[in-house]
């Protein structure tokens, strides 16, 4: 992300505009990049695509810093854009086509890998790495909108309040949302366990 | 109550919000769902299963995001010279070199390319003209000649011994 060309622009800019809390964006980017990325990564599941659209994400606030009011966190209105910008993309046939042959598209055994290993008998660590999995592949059989607000709430960790600032519906409706992926991921946790006995 | 916990009631517990409004009935409902919890083993055991799922799929994800985080970061470093160097003289100096290198080629080609011109505009001179065509004329001429004149017939064999004739009864007179 050249979050250097920004700011030396926003410091010519903010002679002219009203100074806003996205002006120094420089330090925005260094604050929740990482963030940004992490939740692309997740929902788009493509390394390269990731950080196409965690940069364009900046590029478009910088670019609507303007109509920043204030009203949400910072946060809350870069995983606005973040959300937009996934749907817009992943709505596209080039995408699905991308989605078939890209080389760099996340495997569940690339974050299998990852799961951490507090307890150290191979059994417990066998036990959480499917675990992980379970989930993994569950949420890739969510609809778009419940993909969103699963991963803003059991990854982001954003109150209901805020995914429903972000993605605009009632939090009813994400409560909603959440129930019918936690459904899908409890049916895949019982079907498993049917399995093993 | 039924003889486990619905699955809203497994959610709720799941979500945990504190941001949610408090309603009513809420804090008498968490107590059954809690007093529920202790007594029922399937419903305990399936809670803490979902809560372990979601928070290593939590854990390894964001474990994941923050090597490839990493690793993208590094590589852009790595490529990617700092913008500041933009604005050094050096890389204006560069530019122009190479504007100049791209340009050296064309000119070459130009300076080669002229001398033809002027050849064929001396060859469009009047004098040149004119020989050309009389060339041209004499081959016409030689092309359209039925028989080529090596192989011509000769004019009058008896031409030649009339002639004689006439000078020996000259002689004779």
């Amino acid at each position: 992300m050249s979050s250097r060309a920004i700011t030396s622009d926003s410091h010519s800019m903010t002679q002219h505009a009203p100074a806003t809390p996205l002006d120094d964006m420089a330090s925005i980017v260094a604050t929740y990049e990482q963030r940004i990325f992490r939740f692309h990564l997740v929902s788009i599941r493509d390394r390269d695509l990731a950080q196409s659209l965690t940069q364009d994400t900046f590029v478009r606030a910088w670019s609507a810093r303007d109509s920043f009011r204030g009203d949400c966190s910072i946060l809350t209105w870069l995983m606005r854009i973040a959300l937009n910008l996934i749907r817009d993309h992943t709505r596209t046939d080039r995408f699905r086509f991308w989605k078939r042959v890209s080389e760099t598209a996340v495997d569940v055994s690339d974050i299998a890998s990852h799961v951490p290993h507090r307890d150290s008998s191979l059994e417990s660590r066998l036990i959480a790495s499917e675990q992980m999995t379970l989930v993994w592949e569950s949420v890739a059989q969510l609809s778009d909108r419940q993909r969103s607000v699963f991963l803003l709430r059991f990854l982001e960790e954003l109150e209901l309040s805020e995914i429903a600032n972000i993605t605009g519906l009632p939090i009813s409706t994400v409560k909603t949302h959440l129930y019918r992926a936690l459904a899908t991921i409890r049916a895949r946790h019982n079907a498993t366990q049917k399995d093993s006995l | 109550m039924t003889l486990h916990l619905t699955h809203e009631q497994l959610c709720d517990l799941i979500l945990a919000d504190s941001s949610l409004p408090f309603e009513g009935n809420s804090q008498n409902d968490s107590d059954v769902v809690q007093a529920h919890l202790r007594a029922c083993l399937l419903c305990s055991a399936e809670l803490r299963n979902l809560r372990d799922s979601l928070s290593h799929f939590r854990d390894a994800s964001t474990a994941y995001a923050r090597q490839e985080f990493a690793q993208s970061y590094a590589q852009r470093s790595s490529i990617a010279p700092p913008h500041s160097f933009l604005s050094q003289p050096l890389y204006w100096t560069a530019a122009v070199v190479v504007f100049v290198a791209a340009l050296f080629p064309l000119s070459m080609h130009r300076q080669r390319s002229i001398p033809p011109v002027t050849a064929t505009a001396v060859s469009a001179s009047p004098q040149t003209t004119e020989s050309d065509d009389a060339l041209l004329a004499d081959i016409d001429q030689k092309v359209s000649a039925d028989v080529p004149s090596p192989m011509e017939p000769l004019a009058d064999p008896t031409a030649g011994a009339a002639s004689t004739t006439s000078t020996s009864n000259q002689r004779n007179d």
